[in-house]
């Protein structure tokens, strides 16, 4: 592919700068319009000012000084609390269940791993309904659990840790069998610590993917203290109708975490992807 | 897909570990049992009854849900508008991401930098993209009529006979809002596909390249008769999994309109109404969970059946290759 355009690199760099303005321009106008004065905001009718002029953290402040109606923090803690507990269970859980399908030995093992794989086509949107009824039944609504557990349940990380243990020789595995290790040392000493891109791997997405849950959180739960981000932002949404300015600070709040922990291991999520065909939905 | 589940049987050299494989595969089967393969039958269960949360009975009615549905004129409506919504995104989002993974394959410096740009917006909630992209969209003062506006402006400045720039209502015109919410989808999701149309491209040998262009190809003719071919399995792929994540189109809708107050719940003329969104919509608005279940199973029914005729393209594809 390299040859493809090589001889054009300014021809190629023009439309990919026009292609990162279009991607990041919108981000950055959320910014822009977060640190805006309520008047430059509407006063920006005919032209687009990217600059604020003044800058004020009056958004910010309005954003975070409702704290009764718009609990920003608790959000923010329950989305940092929600991720960080299902990003914990599924590498637990997961990599437990994968050492079991990769290797060891059971009755009925691989019937059960067909079964994991073919719930992994089932739509999302479908578990909804029925999920929620459950969790009522439980007694899990609007609480952590509802926020973690039904989370945590996906057999993607199972297959995806399981791929990976599968590549990693044999030989390896009999030696510390040799040394006197059982199952779970074999897990603790050779299968965990070479298997470390593919638990970063599924580590990252699922705490991204957790953050950024929208569904799960908008119907298991309904106190406002149980909210995570994303739905808070509805919430916030509803009030604020179409006063940009605090709506954009909040919106920016809840971006910026993720953006910054996808800065950090951008190198680990991109070719995580390409190894696991994960586009991130 | 075949290559991953035929893989099994080959680490299996010695005697059978007994209980300690149920034991290691017990607590994500406890979990995945209760929260996936529950749900799953659950749903079907519920779908055959008139339930309605705050009733006190429910009375079996069998497939009544699963006629009513089909004989509702707004589940029809929901169902047009989200297959609008996948022949918009789906082959304009694939088209970009195939764009922007060629470019990004062929340019030899600021790669990481485009990678990072392009995929940015993916990492980011659908609550988040869809309260900035409505401040985006805004009839008067919203950014893209802003420069709609001014790039109309300066054509008429050197002489084009245009009309007068008009606003273009994005979200309050019927006929606008299913594009409007697949032009935004397009944004947040191209950079999921370009990735693995980039891991695609990789896996390309450069001497295919190096002998077309001894033999006097030029890139138009090395992309039809090299690229397209050997990248099929990936776009398919893409395109399998595009079409499965476009049909449950929920958070566009409901952030842009149902969260919105005083607005209609579902968009002017309920224009974005979705089948995932009526779906919410009969379960936790008017209660009917029962029907909502229904409109799921529904849902899952039409997803499955393109799975399977995209699977067959593909397995059928990847044969012909070996």
């Amino acid at each position: 592919m390299r040859n493809l355009l090589r001889r054009s690199q300014l021809g190629l760099h023009l439309p990919m700068m026009l292609a990162a303005l279009l991607f990041l321009g919108p981000l950055l106008w959320m910014l822009s319009t977060a640190f805006k004065a309520p008047a430059d905001i509407i006063s920006g009718l005919g032209s687009a000012q990217w600059i604020p002029q003044p800058a004020t953290t009056e958004n910010f402040r309005n954003v975070m000084g409702k704290a009764e109606e718009f609990p920003i923090w608790r959000w923010t803690a329950n989305s940092l609390f929600v991720s960080l507990a299902v990003t914990f269970l599924v590498l637990v859980v997961d990599s437990l269940a994968a050492f079991a399908y990769s290797r060891l030995r059971w009755h009925g093992r691989d019937k059960v791993f067909a079964l994991l794989v073919a719930t992994m086509l089932v739509p999302g949107q479908v578990l909804l309904i029925p999920t929620y009824l459950l969790i009522r039944q439980l007694g899990l609504f609007d609480t952590y659990g509802a926020l973690i557990f039904p989370a945590s349940a996906s057999a993607f990380g199972v297959f995806l840790l399981r791929q990976f243990f599968l590549t990693i020789p044999m030989e390896l595995e009999e030696a510390a069998r040799l040394d006197g290790c059982g199952p779970l040392g074999i897990m603790r000493h050779v299968i965990l610590p070479l298997s470390k891109p593919a638990l970063a791997t599924l580590g990252i997405f699922t705490f991204m993917g957790t953050w950024n849950a929208f569904e799960g959180p908008l119907l298991f739960t309904d106190s406002t203290l149980m909210r995570t981000l994303p739905v808070g932002i509805t919430i916030f949404q509803g009030r604020y109708n179409i006063e940009y300015g605090p709506l954009m600070a909040a919106a920016a709040l809840a971006a910026i975490p993720v953006t910054i922990a996808f800065l950090v291991f951008q190198r680990h999520i991109i070719k995580g992807i390409s190894l696991t065909g994960l586009a991130g939905r | 897909m075949n290559q991953h589940l035929s893989g099994a049987a080959k680490t299996l050299p010695r005697k059978s570990d007994g209980l300690t494989g149920v034991f290691f595969a017990l607590p994500h089967l406890v979990l995945f049992a209760t929260f996936v393969l529950a749900p799953v039958a659950y749903g079907i269960y519920i779908s055959l009854f008139r339930w309605h949360v705050l009733a006190k009975a429910h009375p079996f009615v069998g497939l009544e849900n699963y006629s009513a549905a089909l004989s509702d004129d707004i589940f029809w409506i929901a169902l047009r508008n989200t297959v609008y919504f996948v022949v918009l995104v789906v082959p304009l989002g694939n088209l970009v991401s195939l764009g922007l993974a060629l470019a990004l394959s062929s340019v030899r410096r600021w790669g990481t930098f485009y990678k990072i740009v392009y995929y940015l917006p993916v990492v980011i909630s659908i609550a988040v993209v869809v309260v900035l992209w409505r401040w985006i969209y805004n009839t008067e003062i919203g950014l893209l009529n802003l420069y709609l506006g001014s790039v109309v402006g300066a054509l008429r400045g050197i002489g084009l006979p245009l009309p007068p720039f008009e606003p273009l209502p994005w979200l309050s015109n019927p006929s606008w809002v299913m594009p409007s919410l697949a032009m935004l989808t397009v944004w947040w999701t191209a950079g999921g596909n370009m990735v693995l149309y980039l891991a695609g491209l990789g896996t390309i040998g450069d001497d295919y390249y190096e002998a077309a262009s001894i033999d006097g190809a030029n890139a138009w003719q090395r992309f039809w008769a090299i690229t397209w071919p050997l990248l099929r399995p990936t776009t398919l792929f893409c395109l399998v999994f595009s079409v499965l994540g476009a049909f449950q189109v929920f958070g566009q809708s409901y952030v842009m309109f149902t969260a919105v107050q005083g607005g209609p719940v579902s968009g002017p003329a309920r224009s974005g109404l979705t089948l995932a969104l009526y779906m919410y919509l009969q379960g936790f608005r008017q209660y009917e969970i029962g029907y909502g279940a229904a409109i799921a199973y529904l849902l899952f029914a039409i997803v499955l059946g393109l799975t399977i005729v995209q699977f067959r393209l593909l397995s059928g594809q990847s044969e012909a290759k070996s």
